[in-house]
C-alpha cells in the first residue's frame, strides 16, 4: 500500500516557555492512498493544527510530515509551495473565493500560480466544472451564486490540477443539510471514483460516518483510530486505473 | 504565477476599488503634472535660447573688449569688475583711452582656436530709403563676420562678401514701409544708407552726410534677438561706411572699442587665458544668455520642488492604499499562499500595483499637460507670439517624460515596499482563520 502522507512523532507547541501550548502531542499516523479519513474532534482539540501541518501550511515544532515519502521540513520553501500547488487541493467552510473575479478565474487559480499556459488553464478549468455540474456559470462574478455553488466552485478549484489529497475543512459546516449532501456526494465520488485521498476535518459525526476511517482528536492526542469498512480491494484496483489516468493526463498538460 | 498574470492581476485589483485608487492616481497626477508642464515650458524656453544663440553665431562667437573697458563696463554693470586703484598704465590707459591695435589683434587672430576677429566698427547711420524714392527711414546696421552665423530667413539668402557688392538684411518690420507686398518681393531691390561724416561735420554741418548703395539679400525672421532693429550688412558694405563716416580723421585718433569673431568653442577656456595675457576679455553668447536661462532654471527648480513635495504627499497616498488593499484582502493573500505562491511573488503582486499606481498618475498626468501645452502653444500663436512662428512655448521631450515616468514608478515602487512586505509575511493560517 502506498503511503500518501507520513507523520511521525509529530508535535506543535505555540507560544514560548511559560505560556507555552502543546496543540498536538507526539502524534504518529500514516495515511494510504485512496482513503477517505475524518479527522475529528471538539473546537480546540488540534485536528485544524493537524490539518495544517499535513496540508504543510504549518511547520511542525517536532517530529516530520512525509508527502508520498519526501521529508517535507527539509524542502525549500520554493519546492515547499510547488508540492502543495500540485498534490494538494484545498475546500474550506468559508469556500474563500475571490468576490470580484468570475467563476472560471476562481477555478484556474491554482493553476495561474503554477505558470500554465493560459489555453490550458481554461481547459483544465472547464473541465472541472464540468464534474461540478456548474459549466454554465462560469462567466457568473462569485458573489452571484448560492452557497451550495460556491462550494462547487471550490471543489473545481481543489480538482483542478489533479491533485493526489484533498484538504476539506468543514467542507458542509455553513450549508443546509441538502446542500451539504450534495457537496458530500461530490467529495466521495471524487475519492473512489478517482482514487483522490480525502481528509476531511470536520466535528459532524454524520459526514464523518461516511469515511472509511475515523481518526478521533482530544486534547492533541489521537484517542481513536478506527478503519470504518475495508474495501481496500476495490479502491486498490480503481487506484491503479486512475493513477494510470492521472499520470497520463499530467503528461498532456506538460 | 507569470510576470504577465501578476500585471494584470494588479492592474485588474486596482480597478476593484475604483474611487480609493482613482484618488491615489490623482494625486500622483497632481505631482506629475507639475513637473511634466514645467519641464516642458522650460524645454520651449531653452529651446527658443538656443534657436537665438544659433542666430547671433552659436556657442563659438565672442566679443572682445580691452581689458581696461571691460572692467569698467563691468563695474558699471554692477558685476564684478575690477574696482580697485590701480596704477596707470600707458599701453592700455583709462576707460576712453583703451584701443585695439593692429599689433594685438594681429597677436589674438594667431591664438589657436581663433577662426577670424574683426573689429567691430560702431556705425553711426543716419537713414536708409529705397533707391529712387525720397521717404528716409531711420536705421542702424551692424557687421557680425558671417562664420557660424545661422539666421532664421523667410526669404532670400544670407549676406556674404562674394559678389563684392554692399548687401543687407532686412527684417519684416520694413516690408510695410517700403511697401513691398511680401518678403519675396524686397530681394534685389536696392537701398540707400547714409552716414554722418563727423570730420567734415566741423567745417561744412550743412553737408557732412554721405550714402552707400546696397542690395537686399535676404529678409530675416522675427525672433527676439532680431528686435533690436539692427540690420545685417556685409563685410563690403560695413568698410565702406566705415570710411565714410571716418573720412578726414586721422588715423591715430581712431579708437577701437570691441572685435568680434569666431573661435573654436571647445578651446574657450585656453583662448581666454591667451586673451587676457595680451590684454584683453571677452563675452561669449553663453554670457550673455546665461542670465536668461539661470532665471528660467531656477523657476523651474522651483516648480519642480513643487512637484517633489507632491508626489512626496502621493506616495503617503500610496502606502496608505495599499495598507488598506492588503487588509480587505488578506484572505485573498492567505489563499493565494495557501495555493502554492510564493512570498516574493506575493511582494511582487503588490509592488506592481504600487508601481501601476505611479504609471497611471504619470500617464494621466503627461495627457493633460499636453491638453494645455499645446492648446496654450496654439492660443500663444494667435495672440502674444503671433510674431514669432518658430517659437513654441512650450515644448514636451519624450524622453524627459519617460525619464520622470521612470522616476514616478521607482518613487511608487519604494512607497509600495512596506505594504507588499506586509502581504507577504502573511501567514496563510492566520488569514484563511474563520472569523
Amino acid at each position: 500500500m502506498n503511503k500518501v502522507i507520513e507523520v511521525k512523532n509529530l508535535t506543535k507547541t505555540y507560544g514560548k516557555k511559560a505560556t507555552a501550548f502543546t496543540a498536538l502531542k507526539n502524534i504518529n499516523l500514516s495515511i494510504n492512498e485512496g482513503e477517505s479519513v475524518a479527522i475529528v474532534g471538539k473546537s480546540g482539540s488540534g485536528k485544524s493544527t493537524l490539518m495544517h501541518l499535513l496540508a504543510l501550511l504549518d511547520k511542525p515544532t517536532k517530529g516530520e510530515v512525509l508527502i508520498d515519502g519526501i521529508e517535507s521540513t527539509k524542502l525549500k520553501s520554493r519546492d515547499l509551495n510547488k508540492l502543495r500547488n500540485e498534490r494538494f487541493g484545498f475546500v474550506f467552510q468559508q469556500f474563500f473565493m475571490n468576490a470580484g473575479d468570475t467563476v472560471l478565474e476562481n477555478v484556474l487559480l491554482p493553476l495561474k500560480i503554477a505558470k500554465l499556459p493560459r489555453g490550458k488553464r481554461k481547459k483544465a478549468a472547464m473541465e472541472a466544472l464540468k464534474i461540478v455540474d456548474l459549466e454554465s456559470k462560469t462567466k457568473n462574478k462569485a458573489t452571484d451564486l448560492s452557497g451550495g455553488q460556491k462550494q462547487r466552485v471550490c471543489i473545481a478549484r481543489a480538482i483542478v490540477n489533479n491533485p493526489r489529497i484533498i484538504f476539506a475543512d468543514e467542507p458542509t459546516g455553513n450549508l443546509d443539510s441538502a446542500t451539504g449532501d450534495k457537496i458530500t456526494d461530490l467529495l466521495f465520488n471524487l475519492n473512489k471514483k478517482q482514487g483522490v485521498t480525502l481528509i476531511i476535518v470536520t466535528h459532524d459525526e454524520d459526514l464523518a460516518k461516511l469515511c472509511n476511517r475515523i481518526i478521533r482528536i482530544s486534547d492533541g492526542t489521537i484517542i481513536s483510530d478506527q478503519t470504518v469498512r475495508k474495501d481496500l480491494k476495490k479502491t486498490a484496483s480503481i487506484k491503479r486505473e486512475t493513477e494510470a489516468a492521472r499520470v497520463k493526463k499530467a503528461n498532456e498538460r506538460k | 504565477m507569470k510576470i504577465s498574470d501578476l500585471i494584470k492581476t494588479a492592474n485588474h485589483n486596482l480597478f476593484r476599488s475604483k474611487t480609493r485608487s482613482f484618488l491615489t492616481i490623482l494625486a500622483v497626477f497632481i505631482g506629475s503634472f507639475t513637473i511634466i508642464l514645467s519641464n516642458a515650458i522650460n524645454s520651449g524656453v531653452n529651446d527658443f535660447i538656443d534657436k537665438q544663440v544659433a542666430t547671433i553665431g552659436g556657442d563659438s562667437f565672442i566679443e572682445v573688449f580691452p581689458a581696461a573697458m571691460y572692467d569698467q563696463v563691468a563695474g558699471m554693470m554692477g558685476g564684478g569688475g575690477n574696482k580697485k586703484v590701480k596704477e596707470y598704465n600707458e599701453s592700455t590707459g583709462g576707460f576712453l583711452g583703451a584701443n585695439i591695435n593692429n599689433e594685438d589683434l594681429k597677436k589674438m587672430r594667431a591664438v589657436d582656436g581663433v577662426e577670424n576677429l574683426e573689429i567691430f566698427h560702431m556705425l553711426s547711420t543716419e537713414w536708409m530709403k529705397l533707391e529712387n524714392q525720397d521717404k528716409k527711414f531711420d536705421v542702424s546696421v551692424e557687421y557680425f563676420p558671417e562664420g557660424n552665423f545661422n539666421v532664421d530667413l523667410s526669404a532670400g539668402r544670407m549676406t556674404s562678401n562674394e559678389t563684392g557688392e554692399g548687401e543687407i538684411l532686412i527684417n519684416e518690420d520694413w516690408l510695410e514701409p517700403f511697401g513691398f507686398e511680401n518678403a519675396k518681393d524686397a530681394l534685389g531691390k536696392t537701398v540707400e544708407i547714409a552716414v554722418k561724416q563727423t570730420a567734415k561735420c566741423y567745417i561744412s554741418p550743412d553737408n557732412c552726410i554721405a550714402s552707400a548703395k546696397a542690395t537686399i539679400v535676404g529678409v530675416q525672421a522675427p525672433g527676439i534677438l532680431s528686435m533690436d532693429g539692427n540690420l545685417h550688412i556685409n563685410q563690403k558694405l560695413d568698410n565702406e561706411l566705415y570710411n565714410l563716416s571716418m573720412e578726414g580723421v586721422p588715423e591715430s585718433s581712431i579708437q577701437n572699442y570691441i572685435a568680434v569673431g569666431n573661435v573654436d568653442p571647445s578651446k574657450m577656456d585656453e583662448i581666454h587665458k591667451e586673451f587676457r595675457r595680451i590684454g584683453y576679455e571677452f563675452i561669449t553668447v553663453d554670457d550673455t544668455v546665461g542670465m536668461i536661462r539661470t532665471f528660467f532654471d531656477a523657476i523651474l527648480i522651483v516648480f519642480n520642488i513643487f512637484g517633489g513635495i507632491a508626489l512626496l504627499a502621493a506616495a503617503i497616498g500610496i502606502i496608505n492604499t495599499l495598507y488598506m488593499s492588503v487588509q480587505e484582502r488578506t484572505r485573498e493573500i492567505g489563499l493565494e499562499k495557501a495555493l502554492g505562491m510564493s512570498k516574493s511573488k506575493i511582494f511582487l503582486e503588490f509592488s506592481i500595483e504600487a508601481i501601476l499606481l505611479g504609471f497611471w498618475g504619470s500617464v494621466l498626468g503627461i495627457t493633460i499637460s499636453m491638453i494645455i501645452g499645446y492648446s496654450v502653444n496654439a492660443i500663444a500663436h494667435s495672440t502674444f507670439l503671433a510674431d514669432f512662428p518658430t517659437f513654441e512655448l512650450v515644448v514636451f521631450n519624450p524622453l524627459n517624460m519617460a525619464v520622470i515616468t521612470v522616476i514616478i514608478m521607482a518613487i511608487a515602487f519604494i512607497a509600495g515596499t512596506a505594504p507588499a512586505r506586509k502581504a507577504s509575511l502573511k501567514d496563510p493560517i492566520d488569514a484563511l482563520r474563520y472569523e
